[in-house]
């Protein structure tokens, strides 16, 4: 809890005003301490004597002193409380807790290229403070996202280790373009990963097109704006923050005994692989439970530190963070982060500041993970172990893949990646209304990704060592002039430019044929062969920025903007334009609303920008000879160097990806902010896609980048934020938001009425892409044939026509021309959901705390590959180890699971499932230890905490969950896939928060 | 003012610094443009992707041959992931049905791949300033290899849309016909007889002119069968045959040699893919052709019928593996169990394995059975029966018969030239003839393509031996003596899938 009030108390000491000295005699000391109402001291609070200038201010600790007579009323006032009074009376100590004031109006909110109050916006903007989400134990910064505002969709897509998660603004506009929103920490473009989520301060999630427009070319994803904390005037403060805890996957899936999976094979073989005898034995003996060789207990450890301070003309910010975890899927895997984060402000005199932010960090993830694909596929009536301890390599009853823990404990797997970041920023206030200000920085970025995968898993062994460097520069140079146009009128103007130049370079090391395991990766010239590739990019955008803010009476507010991005990924049209408006009437400061009493705030906004999008890899548009291993032959024996034709068309005429988007919406503040309702409808159109056009195999090339078509995505986003109680002991707060979005194709390159996108599944698994882009249809389309259930007896002559016999799978022929065929294919489910939700309470009682979210997500359907793949579907199974085998049809058993072993296709909407779910994402109970005991301690805060992750799930999916694993990979055409991922975890931690 | 200044100062350069910056040109150094070339290096260089996408298609024989598994002399696995390959030998296809299965696509992207390869090199030989000669030869061989690409399209899938060198993609393309397509294939072959060296002569590794006039006797026999059936094409057949054997260079190996690593670069050999020496690559046929019980995957094994009916003799011997190896893995290596072998007939898919595919295995440098044996396009002996059948047809005479004779007599372990009245023929119907050669050449991806042309699948099938455990969905008719265009290249063209689009004439 005295976390959550320092980072009040930081956004607040921007506003801070330390108050003058008392020099009044002949009255009483009146003394005493301010605290919040969840009892942590709040510094700086206002006290003035009503009716006069007499005031003082509560110090660091929250104490007081004043002197005042007992006819006075002093009036305590604090930026973000209700301003409280109390006469004086005849008492000498007058203790107060001040209630927070929910309206957060007057809050400063960063916007793309500087500040504004949250009552001046415009645009559609959500912003997710630290106060939001730190009373949870977050170890990623998607969790500290997710569920909690509007119109973000994030979906961890893995249940691995520091692994990584999908953040869709308002739905995915591109096809091929990246959905990626654009993410920027302190002003600096960066990856979101290399941020510790202990040390952000607060996220504004930049939605509407007039927000995003001042990003141009990057900003048609959305943009969210990272804050990190920053010290403040005092002495110093720590905070140690530690937990500890573990996690387990949420549930398994129902899979074949031995017993069971040897009637299978015997029945889908059609002869006697088991003996009666051996499957009786089988029975007895149980065979191996795969999922209890896979599945194991994790257990994670957090620990952070940090101290902050400062004096008046510096402040501090200094933190720590380390974090380690097991993985849930066998042995041997560790992930590790380390984080330091240095925030340093300085006032170098009355009109020039000066900033510098210093982050380094390492996320290191050692072990290999077993392939839980393969080894939920593995055949069950084979022991991981022999009688000897020692591995049963192979069994090819179920699939011919090696014994999945081989891998994973023997490969040696080290990945590393470190980072450094700097960035400065410099203001300088030439004239009272003209502001200068610079900034600038560096990313460095080294990945090193090593592998050795010894002889006994494979022969030979392998090492792989890729070592990439990547280099982030950016310089952003910003005027801003407020002239002074009357009482009536604000303006501001911002002119801006910027450049970023992204560059990196890797080597690529492949070492094969190894007389040794010793040496590993680390050492490749014990391998006989080795191979090297490296490669080098480059990529430049340089912008010209404009901004105008005006507002007139305070009411009616009008924000322009209007940007140029020139960027060097394309060849001829490098340069866009990207215009954007918004207004905003703040109806309630009219007259006629505020004789109303009950609604404090009544704002409407209405909004149109032009977006872009850059989003294709730097020689994108050129196509150019292909080199490697995989183009050289040997003639004579040894490699001559081959040069292959391009595998990319050229277009030099490729340009960026462009979105219109208008927004409207309300905030509506009522009683006093204790209900927050906030509306936004929006509409928005892609163009001119930066669509890769496939190419029929027969040309050659495998395709190329083209503008094309036409995506539309609209929908509207809620959130509601209401204090339904607050008093000494209890403080009852709930956030409630809800986003809809429906996306849909309105138009492909030329007369195309649907395209295929491959998928990282696609090329060992599937002939043809299971998702499909469709005019009319929404990105993330799952195609494939209708299934209709099984041919029965007595439908012989029906199932004949189609070549089928009793047993086999029925499917529908669509168009009725008596074969099933690619034309009977069509659209079966939708990955995306039709809307989803996160509802957030907080509920505080006394010295304890009860803070739970709730997410949902329903209308989305979910590809099941997975079961189709342990059903014995697709190119890696052989036998069925699921358990719906055990219901196969057979002439005595009418079931609607298809037993025949031909025929039946793997992408069929037998596989297609509701993937609508309801979860509690996180709950967490804390406890503030009494103030009175911790001041014998020396101690400002201690909050003992215990929390869940995940505690349960509800919803009809017959998979691991239908979040994680429903995510094959992170482009937008394969939503709803689940083939191969790692589920996600149920966790339980404990952790201890100490502040002094 | 004068902080004005010292800002100026200040930030001026990094202004400067940014303004240089900012070309906002890509640097293309890196890249490597296409088409140009210049020196023999050059030459090389472009050359040896043709023969590597030859090499990929060739790689793995059960995908390469997914389509041609109605044939009688290969049947697959009846369960496990075999599927696709089961919609072709039950004959599940024929009406544009199946066209998005598994594996189907790989023979078709794969040898595209070599005609877009050997196109733009073709192309950019245009403008070479390379010397002459060299020139000439390269374009030679991207000529046959274009041709020999052709020709399989032709062969799985029927009819294909032209696409030649300096040809950019339009979305309009159509299939020509079947005769258009054997006319440009031709054409391609009657430039490379004439450009490339004598067989003996060319270098290491590379195509000969008797290549070339394989590929085109090949072709002339197709074309006197299904679906054009001008009889025409047998004499040219048999006269290009003729002049193969007429170089005197070619001949058959004893059969123990055959089968050896050195037999794939032999004087048999017409022309074979290579893999490095390094042993860093390896192609699957061993693997393929193995059993589970062996480590290998099953794919491809004969059929009941087809080795009952094989006559006895060594070639019967060297061609099937009656004693099925039974192998385990640990420790990242294989090892022989107990038994080392296992009667076919108890094995697990109760069949013979092709001997000829893992006879010179390698069981060392992987944990499944692999081959570092060259791959041959073709063989001497199939010269001997093409030109044996093409002149059967048009009357048989001396030559043709000892043609016939000396593959009877290699077959029987008896020296190829030297007659031997135990096994001669004096005469041979054109049908004989075929069948000498799918035992010849059995599994060797060419059964399919000569019942086919002759018509006889549905013969085979009926021969079909009831206890094979893939059983048929239908009696093979035309309609499935084609493969339907893989799925990818109908979606994204204008392309009629089979059998709407198959054209012949």
């Amino acid at each position: 809890m005295k976390k959550t009030k320092l980072m009040i108390k930081q956004v607040i000491m921007i506003c801070l005003i330390v108050c003058g000295v008392t020099t009044l005699s002949g009255q009483n000391i009146v003394q005493g301490n301010v605290t919040s109402s969840d009892g942590q001291p709040i510094p700086g609070v206002n006290i003035l004597v009503k009716g006069t200038t007499q005031g003082a201010a509560t110090d660091f600790d929250g104490n007081y002193a004043i002197s005042a007579s007992p006819d006075d009323i002093l009036v305590f006032s604090f930026v973000g409380y209700k301003t409280q009074e109390q006469v004086v009376g005849d008492r000498q100590t007058i203790n107060v807790v001040l209630q927070e004031d929910a309206t957060s109006l007057s809050e400063v909110v960063v916007i793309g290229y500087g500040t504004a109050k949250r009552s001046d916006l415009t645009g559609a903007l959500t912003s997710v403070s630290s106060k939001d989400f730190d009373k949870q134990p977050l170890n990623n910064v998607s969790q500290a996202l997710q569920g909690r505002a509007a119109g973000v969709q994030v979906t961890q897509n893995s249940g691995a280790p520091g692994s990584g998660f999908k953040i869709r603004i308002r739905g995915a506009n591109s096809i091929t373009g990246g959905n990626e929103p654009l993410y920027v920490i302190d002003g600096q473009f960066a990856d979101i990963n290399t941020i510790n989520v202990n040390d952000i301060q607060s996220m504004e999630v930049l939605k509407d097109a007039s927000s995003t427009a001042i990003y141009g070319t990057r900003g048609a994803n959305g943009v969210i704006l990272i804050t990190t904390k920053s010290g403040r005037s005092g002495k110093p403060k720590f905070n140690v923050n530690v937990f500890t805890g573990i996690s387990n996957v949420t549930q398994k899936l129902d899979l074949l005994s031995a017993a069971e999976f040897a009637e299978g094979v015997n029945f889908s073989e059609g002869s006697e692989v088991f003996s009666a005898q051996e499957i009786a034995d089988l029975r007895a003996n149980g065979g191996e439970d795969w999922q209890k060789r896979l599945f194991q207990t994790a257990y994670f450890n957090n620990v952070q530190l940090s101290a902050s301070g400062g004096n008046d003309n510096t402040d501090y910010y200094i933190s720590g963070n380390y974090y380690e975890t097991g993985g849930t899927i066998v042995d041997h895997q560790r992930f590790k982060r380390l984080n330091l984060r240095s925030n340093l402000n300085i006032k170098l005199s009355e009109k020039i500041k000066a900033g510098l932010n210093f982050n380094v960090g390492q996320d290191k993830t050692t072990g290999e993970r077993a392939d839980l694909g393969v080894g939920l596929a593995w055949d069950p009536t084979t022991p991981a172990f022999d009688e000897n301890g020692d591995y049963n390599f192979a069994s090819n009853l179920a699939t011919s893949d090696t014994n999945p823990l081989v891998a994973a404990e023997n490969n040696v797997l080290v990945n590393t990646r470190d980072r450094i970041s700097i960035n400065g920023n410099f203001n300088w206030d030439i004239l009272d209304n003209l502001v200068f200000n610079t900034s600038g920085g560096i990313t460095k970025r080294d990945i090193h990704n090593n592998r050795y995968q010894p002889l006994i898993s494979l022969p030979g062994g392998r090492a792989d060592v890729d070592n990439i460097y990547g280099t982030n520069l950016y310089n952003t140079n910003r005027l801003t002039y407020t002239p002074n146009i009357g009482e009536n009128h604000s303006l501001k103007i911002d002119a801006i430019h910027e450049i970023v130049i992204d560059k990196s370079n890797g080597a690529y090391i492949t070492a094969t044929d190894f007389f040794t395991d010793l040496v590993t990766y680390k050492d490749v010239s014990a391998a006989n062969v080795q191979t090297v590739a490296n490669d080098e990019s480059n990529r430049e955008l340089e912008s010209f920025l404009g901004r105008v803010n005006y507002a007139l009476l305070d009411k009616y507010l009008f924000t322009a903007s209007f940007r140029a991005d020139g960027s060097s990924v394309f060849q001829k049209e490098k340069w866009g334009y990207f215009p954007s408006a918004s207004i905003a009437w703040k109806a309630s400061e009219e007259e006629f609303l505020k004789a109303v009493d009950a609604i404090n705030n009544l704002k409407l906004r209405v909004s149109y920008g032009e977006v872009g999008n850059q989003g294709v890899k730097v020689f994108d548009t050129r196509s150019k000879g292909t080199l490697g291993l995989g183009v050289d032959y040997p003639f004579n024996g040894i490699y001559t160097r081959g040069v292959a034709p391009s595998i990319l068309l050229a277009n030099p005429d490729l340009t960026w990806e462009k979105t219109k988007q208008i927004n409207a919406g309300f905030d509506l503040g009522l009683f006093n902010s204790a209900i927050n309702l906030s509306f936004d409808y929006y509409k928005k159109n892609t163009t001119d896609l930066l669509l890769f056009v496939p190419l029929a195999s027969f040309y050659g090339p495998e395709g190329y980048f083209d503008n094309a078509g036409e995506v539309e995505n609209n929908g509207f986003e809620v959130t509601l934020d209401t204090r339904i109680l607050q008093n000494e002991d209890w403080n009852i707060k709930s956030t409630l938001s809800i986003s809809a979005n429906k996306s849909k194709v309105l138009a492909l390159n030329d007369d195309l009425q649907s395209q295929s996108y491959g998928s990282q599944i696609r090329e060992s698994t599937f002939p043809v892409s299971p998702s499909v882009v469709q005019v009319g249809q929404p990105i993330s389309s799952f195609r494939g044939y209708v299934f209709e259930g099984v041919y029965q007896l007595g439908e012989e002559a029906e199932a004949a026509i189609y070549g089928k016999v009793p047993g086999q799978a029925k499917y529908k022929d669509i168009n009725g021309d008596g074969i099933i065929s690619t034309d009977d294919i069509t659209i079966i489910g939708n990955g995306s959901p039709d809307y989803t939700w996160g509802w957030n309470w907080d509920i505080s009682f006394k010295n304890w705390n009860l803070n739970f979210l709730m997410t949902g997500s329903h209308g989305n359907d979910i590809y099941n590959l997975q079961r189709a793949r342990l059903m014995a579907l697709g190119a890696k199974q052989f036998h069925a180890v699921y358990g719906d085998y055990r219901n196969r049809w057979t002439p005595t058993n009418p079931s609607d699971i298809p037993s025949g072993r031909d025929g039946t296709e793997i992408l069929s909407s037998q596989f297609v499932e509701d993937g609508s779910y309801v979860t509690m994402k996180n709950i967490a109970l804390s406890y503030n230890v009494d103030k009175n005991f911790l001041n014998k301690l020396g101690l400002d805060g201690i909050r003992l905490y215990a929390s869940v992750e995940n505690l349960f799930i509800l919803t009809k999916y017959s998979g691991f969950d239908p979040e994680a694993t429903a995510s094959v990979s992170n482009q937008d055409t394969d939503t709803g896939i689940d083939y191969n991922s790692y589920p996600l975890n149920r966790s339980f931690t404990f952790g201890i928060n100490v502040n002094f | 003012m004068k902080h004005l200044i010292k800002i100026l100062f200040l930030f001026g350069p990094m202004m400067c610094l940014n303004i240089s910056c900012s070309t906002l040109e890509e640097d293309t150094s890196s890249l490597l443009q296409v088409g140009v070339i210049s020196t023999e290096a050059d030459i090389k260089a472009n050359i040896a992707p043709i023969y590597r996408s030859v090499l990929n298609t060739n790689n793995d024989p059960h995908y390469l041959r997914c389509a041609t598994y109605g044939a009688d002399d290969i049947t697959t696995w009846v369960a496990g992931n075999k599927a696709p390959l089961r919609v072709f030998d039950r004959f599940d296809y024929g009406s544009g049905e199946n066209s998005d299965i598994n594996w189907l696509n790989v023979a078709w992207d794969n040898y595209w791949n070599t005609i877009y390869v050997c196109n733009t090199l073709i192309e950019g030989l245009k403008t070479s300033t390379a010397p002459e000669n060299l020139v000439k030869l390269a374009d030679g061989e991207a000529r046959v290899f274009r041709a020999h690409a052709y020709l399989n399209l032709v062969k799985i899938y029927g009819n294909v849309p032209i696409l030649l060198d300096g040809y950019l993609p339009t979305g309009d393309e159509q299939r020509a016909t079947v005769v258009e397509n054997y006319k440009q294939i031709e054409s391609d072959l009657l430039i490379a007889e004439n450009s490339l060296p004598a067989p003996g002569t060319e270098d290491t590794g590379r195509v000969s002119a008797g290549f070339a006039k394989t590929v085109l006797a090949d072709l002339y026999l197709t074309w006197a069968g299904w679906p054009v059936k001008d009889q025409s094409k047998y004499s040219l057949a048999a006269t290009k045959a003729k002049e193969i054997i007429d170089y005197g260079y070619y001949t058959l190996l004893p059969l123990d040699q055959l089968w050896t690593f050195d037999g794939a670069m032999s004087k048999e050999t017409i022309f074979s893919v290579r893999v490095p020496s390094d042993e860093s690559k390896w192609v699957n046929q061993a693997t393929a052709f193995t059993f589970h019980q062996g480590r290998g995957f099953s794919d491809c094994f004969p059929e009941l019928r087809f080795f009952y009916d094989f006559p006895e003799g060594p070639r019967k011997d060297y061609t099937f593996l009656l004693d099925i190896p039974n192998r385990g893995v640990k420790d990242g290596a294989m090892f022989d169990k107990t038994p080392a072998t296992i009667p076919w007939q108890d094995s697990d898919r109760a069949h013979p394995m092709y001997r000829k595919y893992v006879y010179s295995e390698n069981l060392t440098v992987f944990i499944r059975p692999v081959n570092f044996r060259p791959v041959e396009l073709y063989r001497y002996a199939e010269v001997l029966l093409i030109y044996a059948e093409a002149q059967a047809r048009l009357g048989e005479n001396s030559s043709s018969i000892e043609a016939l004779n000396e593959v009877k007599r290699r077959a029987a372990g008896l020296p190829y030239n030297v007659a031997n009245g135990t096994v001669d023929v004096a005469s041979a119907t054109p049908n004989e003839i075929v069948d000498e050669k799918g035992w010849e050449l059995a599994a060797e991806n060419k059964r399919w393509f000569d019942l086919v042309r002759t018509e006889r699948v549905a013969e085979m099938a009926a021969k079909r031996d009831p206890s094979e455990p893939v059983t048929l969905v239908r009696m093979p008719t035309e309609a499935q003596y084609i493969a339907p265009i893989p799925a990818q290249s109908i979606n994204n063209s204008k392309l009629l899938q089979n059998p709407e689009g198959f054209k012949i004439n």
